[in-house]
């Protein structure tokens, strides 16, 4: 084992401990929308602290880690996990890049860091019924932004309200999340395509178009880019696919809903 | 005519702000900064409404208001103790061109229909159009929200301070 510890860290940390912890917020990180450089940002930051030198390949469903000794070439472990499953969630990119910087400035010892990471993983988001009012009164304000008159934000506001609901029910169940965009998009535009069938607005196009937007994956989509910008470029493939794939099941939910309605005029 | 023009663009920073600050919960950043999502997305969203309104090209456009916003958002960090990517992510997404992505897949839904194909024979040049738009206008935001990594050559954004002299910076 080592036996240079340099006096500035006077805490010894195995380098298999902590590839633990490192995966753990890699991939939660990864999970909640973080974009690569930043991971390795944060994940530098608090290895050099223990005089570690932490190299990783960060794909979109796991990260491959490799965790070296600065002192010990010898003192060297390779791990690997996959991401849980993804779900957008800022706050998580906040804590953690606190939690590193704190750690980095020699404020939390390795057993604190750990506790931390274990709190940050349990925050909640906001509750579900709050999430769908927000994208109803978004999806109306971006409806009247695409040139939409007031009964076409409402009818676009209830519509996506009703599917934003529908999502985390399907969601709850454990199904398919792709599964779970087609038939959100498919309740939403059923909804938002009454509008049009009954010609209750001056622009009922409008409502059919922007009610759909709250499922728009915008995060994966400019991550992918970002990605792309700073080289992570396994990455960046994988993202754009993910959020290809999304838009696609959008489209498949609303042509079943237009054709069902009988909208051919759209 | 100036006052109906400045009521419209008010009405844009109202409804940008809306959009920025609920799409801030869809998105679970924290409450405090939720007010900061939708200043920027509205800022940004009416800085485009104006250049549009003055002639400037939408391109154009949405890259001047997101390089401003990018460059803002590195200001508020060091305001707000937050990483720019929480609050300027939200802000961005008020300008996603959701709509244009909708009109292409309107339009390859559409290809399916050999009748709406004859109806409409340039339906290829629509799609195409829509579909180089989505990706310039995606590729745009996505710079503006890594312009600290593309402008500034230190790593992180706690590191880069505006020509002041650097100073210890700790988080509480």
């Amino acid at each position: 084992m080592t036996e240079n510890i340099p006096s500035s860290t006077n805490e010894y940390v195995h380098a298999t401990e902590f590839a633990d912890l490192a995966l753990d917020i890699a991939t939660t990180m990864l999970a909640s929308g973080a974009h690569c450089g930043r991971i390795t940002r944060n994940l530098d930051r608090l290895a050099k602290r223990w005089e570690l030198n932490v190299q990783m390949q960060l794909t979109f469903i796991g990260v491959a880690m490799t965790v070296t000794s600065e002192h010990d070439p010898y003192h060297t472990v390779t791990r690997y996990r996959s991401t849980p499953p993804h779900s957008v969630h800022l706050e998580l990119l906040t804590e953690f890049s606190s939690l590193t910087w704190k750690a980095a400035d020699g404020d939390l010892n390795f057993e604190q860091v750990k506790n931390e990471t274990e709190r940050i993983k349990k925050i909640k988001h906001y509750s579900y019924w709050s999430v769908a009012l927000a994208v109803g009164f978004s999806c109306a304000c971006l409806c009247v932004l695409a040139g939409g008159g007031l009964i076409d934000a409402i009818v676009a506001c209830m519509g996506a309200f009703v599917g934003s609901i529908v999502r985390v029910f399907i969601m709850h169940h454990k199904f398919n999340p792709m599964i779970s965009f087609v038939i959100a998009s498919f309740v939403t535009t059923m909804v938002s395509g009454a509008n049009m069938v009954f010609h209750w607005g001056p622009a009922p196009e409008a409502a059919l178009a922007t009610a759909v937007l709250y499922l728009v994956p915008g995060v994966p989509l400019i991550n992918s880019l970002i990605d792309l910008i700073e080289g992570h470029l396994s990455s960046a493939w994988n993202r754009a696919l993910f959020g290809a794939s999304i838009l696609l099941c959008i489209a498949v939910g609303m042509t079943l809903s237009i054709s069902l309605l009988g909208l051919n005029n759209f | 005519m100036t006052s109906e023009l400045l009521l419209r663009i008010l009405l844009d920073f109202v409804l940008a702000f809306v959009v920025g600050f609920c799409w801030g919960i869809l998105f679970g950043s924290p409450k405090r900064i939720l007010w900061m999502a939708g200043l920027l997305g509205a800022l940004g969203h009416s800085l485009r409404f104006v250049l549009l309104e003055s002639g400037v090209v939408l391109i154009t456009a949405t890259m001047i208001s997101a390089v401003t916003i990018g460059i803002l958002g590195i200001y508020c960090a060091h305001k707000v103790h937050h990483p720019p990517v929480v609050f300027t992510m939200p802000a961005f997404i008020t300008m996603i061109p959701g709509l244009y992505a909708y009109r292409t897949m309107l339009g390859c839904i559409k290809l399916t229909d050999p009748a709406i194909v004859q109806k409409t024979p340039d339906i290829m040049v629509q799609i195409g159009h829509n579909l180089m738009l989505t990706l310039s206008l995606l590729a745009i935001l996505a710079i503006g929200i890594s312009i600290a990594a593309l402008l500034f050559r230190t790593k992180s954004v706690k590191e880069i301070n505006f020509g002041k002299k650097q100073k210890v910076k700790k988080a509480e």
